[in-house]
């Protein structure tokens, strides 16, 4: 192959061709002219493009940063026990708690929990072996990140890769359901986090993150909103959909500002404003809508 | 001949889409050096097919305030044959590497939470087809 990546539609003639010859049959001139005019339908390729959208998820990493931050404790009893991860029998279930166990392995790990991390990361590993998601979370992950246990940084780095490695094979392999399904889990642990804190204590910083969160819950509901046929996501999206009627009463107000670049560090300074106010109400029923979801995925 | 024509469709298909697939992996392994140690993936990999320049891959996506982001926007085997560039949801430009010569990354520190617009597109010059990835990554 040349330097230079080989131009699509020069590939899927080359390809026709290829193609005719390997067959050995006297394909018609016509049957020629309509394999090589055939337009390549993107949503044919193993890309995911859901009604021509792409949807793009914020880490629940980066929530759970965000707590530790706020100084909020560490507390093993807000997350799902690692031993629940024998028990779900569904595709659909499975699926949904590798994005709760995602998020419960970022959280443990960033408190420097290394023992309750091992056990996240069994959880992790065993479930997307069943949901046959090859090449995620191998041996090999597994011993790496064993051995980085005292490095934080090094460990959340390993454990992003595995589940951006999850959600490339997942693609790939024409199951983007399944990839949505782990970021709804995610999500809604991270949410879980959230308001388990604020029970505890009020901390404006994370009332402020609930509510930005209404975004994320559009693109979740879209794209779940694909396989509403199916009972179970039925009920999940009917759900998440009551959830955002709550999020559409928060008030936003946005401002733009003019960016600045910093030319040498390749860095562009987002200066543009949001103000965002969520009443103690919208943050309780927020509370109890999540809850409610999250332990009927985790149960 | 009919059952003929139909089985090289399917293969065919089978084929291309496998290899394309391939193409979309080499792409993004190539593209995920961009994001190195110091940047946490978000844990997706944004993907499109683009078949031609008019094409334009989009997603919304939202940047925390107090975050630092780094974009990593790739197609073919080398840099700067996508174009991608960023805006808020009034449509206001936040940036494009076009300003800077196709830049295949770029970071951005987010003072307030940001819903935002990522588009792509392919550099005419450069490419006229192919897949283009995009990774996020952040720190705190």
């Amino acid at each position: 192959m040349t330097a230079k990546f080989l131009k699509l539609r020069d590939y899927v003639l080359l390809l026709s061709v290829v193609s005719i010859f390997s067959f050995g049959c006297g394909t018609s001139e016509k049957n020629d002219k309509e394999s090589a005019a055939e337009p390549l339908d993107s949503t044919a390729s193993n890309i995911l493009n859901v009604n021509g959208q792409i949807f793009s998820i914020p880490s629940p990493i980066q929530t759970a940063m965000m707590i530790k931050q706020s100084g909020a404790n560490y507390n093993k009893e807000m997350l799902n026990s690692a031993q629940n991860s024998s028990t779900y029998s569904t595709s659909f279930k499975k699926a949904l708690n590798l994005g709760v166990y995602g998020a419960d392995l970022g959280y443990v790990t960033i408190y420097e929990q290394t023992q309750d991390a091992i056990s996240y990361l069994n959880s992790v590993k065993k479930i997307a072996d069943d949901l046959g998601v090859s090449g995620a979370f191998t041996p090999e992950t597994v011993n790496r990140f064993q051995k980085n246990l005292g490095n934080k940084d090094s460990l959340l780095a390993l454990v992003s890769v595995g589940y951006r490695a999850s959600d490339a094979y997942l693609k790939n392999n024409d199951r983007s359901e399944v990839s949505g399904l782990i970021l709804t889990g995610g999500w809604i642990e991270s949410l879980n986090f959230a308001v388990s804190v604020l029970k505890i204590k009020d901390n404006e910083e994370v009332k402020r993150r609930i509510a930005e969160q209404k975004s994320s819950l559009n693109s979740l509901i879209k794209l779940l909103n694909a396989n509403y046929s199916q009972p179970e996501y039925a009920q999940l999206v009917d759900a998440l959909q009551d959830l955002s009627k709550v999020f559409d009463g928060i008030e936003f107000k946005y401002s733009y500002e003019k960016p600045t670049v910093d030319l040498d560090k390749k860095l562009t300074i987002i200066n543009s404003k949001t103000e965002v106010k969520i009443s103690a109400e919208q943050v309780q029923a927020i509370s109890e809508k999540a809850k409610s979801i999250r332990n009927q995925i985790v149960g | 001949m009919k059952k003929v024509f139909k089985v090289f469709i399917v293969a065919f298909s089978l084929f291309t889409a496998g290899n394309i697939s391939a193409q979309c992996d080499t792409i993004a392994n190539l593209c995920a050096k961009h994001l190195e140690a110091k940047f946490i993936s978000d844990g997706q990999q944004y993907r499109a097919l683009l078949l031609s320049t008019d094409e334009t891959a989009e997603f919304h996506s939202t940047f925390y305030g107090g975050s630092t982001y780094r974009i990593a926007a790739c197609s073919g085997l080398t840099d700067g044959n996508l174009v991608f560039s960023i805006f808020d949801e009034q449509r206001n430009m936040i940036f494009t590497n076009s300003e800077y010569k196709n830049a295949p990354y770029w970071d951005f520190k987010v003072t307030s939470t940001l819903d935002c617009i990522i588009e792509a597109k392919l550099d005419a010059r450069n490419q006229g087809s192919g897949c283009a990835v995009i990774l996020i990554g952040f720190k705190q």
